[in-house]
């Protein structure tokens, strides 16, 4: 049997295992396990099990896993997310689906200062979704909007997704960069223009609330002083030099240790909770993440990509025609693959195909990254959905998956603008950098 | 036969050209396909890479000593400042020591194929001009091992540790002033477009490369294919490898010289001595540590 | 019997959620004295050893208490239409690959450090203050030894009583 064929075999199998409820980690290992047994060997498959358990847990930059979640925890323990939203309550509470909204931007606010969609979705989603409950919003569109607006980390810089593209393809990390902020923005503002949709057609998503004065708007905005500074303290501090995007996990969570103790709302038991749920949720995250290179190195020894390379070479279309193919590619392998698997994967292989095309490097840089969150939250293998499960494990996946749909589509439609309109990406980096 | 040969960076990476190719091209006729998974793709990182090749997930792998120096105490003595003679190549101090018999406790398990070093160490600078130690007074300096480490803090600046991946965005932000490296890294990591300021002939070291293939695997294969291995393991390997290395330096030097918004300042032997008068003393101090006066020895053909 | 073992795991379960928490807490205060002592140009030498080496106890402390409360995600997008016994088979299948794989790395693991450190005389550490990999991955091969225990104790438990002993957090 071809190691294509045991590739497709495999990733069937995988539907199987997910539809029969086993463990999203323990199915990708599964599959993967026995793809690098027949593919290597046994002893191979059982010392990668050793080697990049230990690896990738070791991995300094996976510290914003732990760390940002205690911070969402600590937040949450000690009632500055409440504050938070109803500080957003108050001013925006009175349209309809304005706090999803005001979810959004705080996960366009998150991206600012992370690159990674995972940290975004779990922070964000610790904080936001248990608020978004308390103000009567349906689950469907909570969950939904934090596992779409948590992509929105590797679209807007700084983002692990373009330095992982830039260090594949040799394009520069700072012009791709500029190139994700405007479509960074406009996703958001799509997202924003869905929530209006949603609740439009159903209010009951994210109901109305009552108008507030200035004078209740301004008392709310003070409530939510501490978590506010807390925000601003940690992106100052990453944009001034004082620390590392990675560091200011540990600086946020400090800060919301820090006010909670001295406002008096943090005691240890309320501390040791939070931090013992965070251990909980890495674990749970962590787990995904390793067993992701398992199906990566498995996909990897099948030759699929390749294969998908060869088969494009050949194909006697139009650019626009394989820039579609290419993209369908990564669509339907964003079922499978996490993320930046797939980027490591197809990139060597679908790379000289785009520059001997003529098609603009970093505009596909966009496209590419824009259709990995797309991957990102489709199902089965929809990693932010998985992510921001683990932070509401009391809503099912099937709601989520439902929920993020809509979100789905509004990416599509952006991924289309930006097809169409390429200066979208590139105005930025074509007029800031020469 | 086929094997299997791993490694981390992209495939675009010198490696590719300088090691891999050579490779294949030198041991095709006698049957051995080798093939390489760049990127990661049989396992994470580069924190387990002998690990890897020891236990067979790979047949060949690329690896730095310096990821884990603990293992490879006597080969790293090759990258310390001021140990390599004038003249004399990385990979000819290396296989002097490794023929010796005096590296072999360092890389149990496994069959060398190429061993050198990297081009020399420069000066990365954010908006800073190196010229005297005095420059670097307080400054924030990214290192990777200790020795690196010492030397930094002889010179006056702060090391500071973080993963290579972080290293564009700390000299943006500010949160570092320079990087010390080998120039061929400005390139790989894009350094060139947040750094402006590099000097070059600093004595600050060099970065040493490993190319291993498991001893067992390699025993298991037909003798033509050994042969094969065997006319292109070692030095000849090696050679290519650091030529591709130092090719790979110069360019980048030359496109980064090209820019107008860079300065790129090589010091005089007298601005150097400077340097030497304190990074040295940390030589000495580590070839002491390490009980490797004789392996220098050798190495530098004494 | 059952009921005994079931006590003595869970003990277990708590030590290496203990080991994780703590890990975490120093992770976030060691990370903190580096930031501001570098503000002050003297950063925590080997901090960053630390937070690499402490990561592993945080990720692996926390996989046993993670699958007690049924923390791990599933796709239960057809479980409504799933009969009973499917999801009893489901549930069985998972107690028995989840400890499989536990075993398989807590077995590779061991046979890693065996083979570096005994078989070769290579002791791996960090690059700064020398934190030797094996004493993290023996807490690795420790906690992933604890964490396939409760899964086969949780399989055993599937025959014996039907019922999966999992609390309720990840029921949806
Ligand atoms: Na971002
Ligand atoms: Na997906």
């Amino acid at each position: 049997m071809s190691g294509e064929m045991i590739g497709l075999i495999g990733l069937i199998s995988l539907f199987v295992l997910l539809g029969l409820r086993i463990p999203v980690a323990f199915a990708m290992f599964a599959v993967g396990f026995v793809g690098v047994s027949i593919l290597n060997s046994p002893q191979a498959a059982l010392s990668q099990l050793a080697s990049d358990s230990f690896s990738l847990a070791a991995k300094v930059e996976l510290v914003v896993v732990p760390l940002f979640i205690l911070m969402g925890n600590v937040a949450t323990e000690t009632g500055m997310s409440r504050k938070l939203y109803d500080a957003a309550y108050a001013w925006i509470g009175s349209i309809r689906g304005g706090l999803a909204s005001a979810t959004v931007v705080a996960c366009g606010g998150f991206a600012a200062l992370s690159g990674s969609s995972v940290a975004s979705a779990l922070t964000i989603g610790r904080v936001s979704l248990s608020e978004m409950k308390r103000f009567e919003y349906d689950d469907r569109l909570s969950t939904g909007v934090v596992a779409a607006g948590g992509t929105l980390g590797i679209l807007i810089p700084p983002s692990t997704g373009f330095v992982i593209y830039a260090l594949l393809t040799q394009e520069s990390i700072g012009r791709l960069f500029l190139a994700g902020v405007l479509p960074g923005l406009l996703l958001l503002s799509m997202f924003i223009l869905t929530i209006l949709v949603i609740t439009w057609f159903k209010p009951a998503m994210g109901p109305k609330g009552p108008s507030t004065t200035f004078t209740e708007k301004m008392r709310s905005t003070g409530g939510a002083a501490p978590i506010l500074l807390v925000i601003v303290l940690t992106i100052g501090g990453i944009y001034t030099g004082i620390f590392s995007p990675v560091e200011a996990s540990a600086v946020g969570a400090g800060l919301v240790i820090l006010f909670g103790t001295l406002m008096g709302n943090l005691n240890f038991a309320k501390f040791w909770k939070a931090a013992q749920d965070s251990v909980v949720t890495t674990a749970t995250v962590m787990l995904i993440l390793i067993s992701a290179y398992m199906i990566k190195t498995f996909l990897a020894l099948s030759h699929i990509p390749q294969w998908l390379g060869t088969y494009l070479e050949g194909l006697a279309i139009p650019v626009i025609g394989v820039l579609a193919i290419m993209l369908a590619i990564y669509l339907i392998l964003g079922c499978f693959l996490e993320g930046f698997a797939m980027m490591v994967l197809s990139m060597p292989i679908f790379f000289p195909v785009v520059q001997q095309l003529g098609i603009d490097p970093i505009w596909f840089g966009v496209l590419v990254v824009l259709t990995l969150e797309m991957g990102l939250i489709s199902p089965p293998v929809g990693l932010n959905v998985f992510i921001v499960k683990s932070v509401a494990p009391d809503v099912s996946l099937a709601k989520m998956f439902r929920g993020v749909a809509p979100f789905w589509f509004a990416m599509l439609v952006t991924l289309i603008l930006l097809v169409a309109f390429p200066q979208i990406a590139l105005i930025l980096p074509n007029t800031m950098i020469q | 036969e086929t094997v299997k040969f791993a490694h981390w960076v992209p495939p675009a990476h010198t490696l590719t050209k300088s090691t891999i190719e050579p490779l294949q091209a030198a041991t095709a006729d006698s049957g051995l396909q080798i093939d390489v998974y760049p990127g990661g793709e049989l396992g994470a990182g580069p924190l387990e890479q002998y690990v890897r090749v020891v236990q067979g997930v790979a047949d060949i792998v690329w690896g730095l000593q310096g990821y884990t120096s603990s293992q490879f105490p006597l080969t790293m003595v090759s990258e310390l400042p001021g140990a390599k003679p004038e003249g004399m190549t990385g990979y000819d101090m290396i296989w002097n020591a490794y023929e010796a018999g005096q590296l072999d406790g360092e890389f149990p398990g496994t069959k060398p194929l190429a061993l050198w070093l990297s081009e020399p160490n420069v000066f990365i600078m954010k908006d800073v001009d190196v010229r005297t130690p005095a420059d670097l007074e307080g400054l924030k300096i990214r290192v990777s091992g200790s020795a690196a480490a010492a030397a930094v803090e002889s010179l006056g600046a702060t090391p500071v540790q973080m993963p290579a991946g972080e290293i564009y965005n700390s000299l943006q932000t500010g949160l570092i002033d320079g990087v010390i490296t080998g120039a061929s890294a400005i390139g790989d990591f894009k350094l060139d477009e947040v750094a402006n300021s590099y000097t070059l002939n600093a004595p600050l070291g060099h970065i040493s490369f490993y190319v291993v293939m498991n001893q067992s695997k390699y025993d298991s294969l037909p003798d033509a294919e050994k042969a094969a291995i065997d006319a292109i393991a070692g030095r000849e390997l090696s050679k290519s490898a650091e030529e591709g290395w130092y090719a790979r330096a110069e360019s980048v030097i030359e496109q980064i010289s090209s820019m107008d918004d860079n300065t790129v300042y090589t010091l005089t032997d007298e601005e150097r001595a400077a340097f030497e008068e304190l990074t040295y003393p940390i030589r000495d101090e580590v070839v002491a540590n390490v009980g490797g006066e004789d392996v220098l020895k050798t190495m530098q053909g004494m | 019997m059952l009921a005994r073992l079931n006590n003595w795991a869970d003990r277990l379960i708590r030590l290496t959620a203990l080991i994780g928490t703590v890990g975490l807490v120093v992770e976030v205060t060691v990370i903190l004295v580096d930031v501001i002592g570098r503000f002050f140009g003297a950063p925590l030498t080997g901090a960053q050893d630390i937070t690499a080496m402490g990561m592993t106890l945080i990720v692996f402390g926390g996989m046993a208490l993670c699958d007690k409360i049924g923390g791990h995600v599933n796709v239960d997008l057809f479980e409504g239409t799933m009969p009973r016994w499917m999801i009893w088979a489901g549930d069985f299948a998972s107690a028995i690959i989840g400890a499989v794989i536990f075993a398989g790395i807590a077995w590779t693991t061991w046979q890693s450090i065996y083979l570096m450190r005994f078989q070769m005389n290579i002791v791996q550490t960090t690059n700064i203050i020398d934190l030797q990999f094996d004493w993290f991955k023996g807490a690795i091969v420790v906690m992933s030894i604890v964490t396939a225990l409760a899964m086969t104790l949780r399989a055993v438990q599937l025959i014996v009583t039907g019922d999966n002993g999992q609390e309720s957090k990840g029921r949806a």
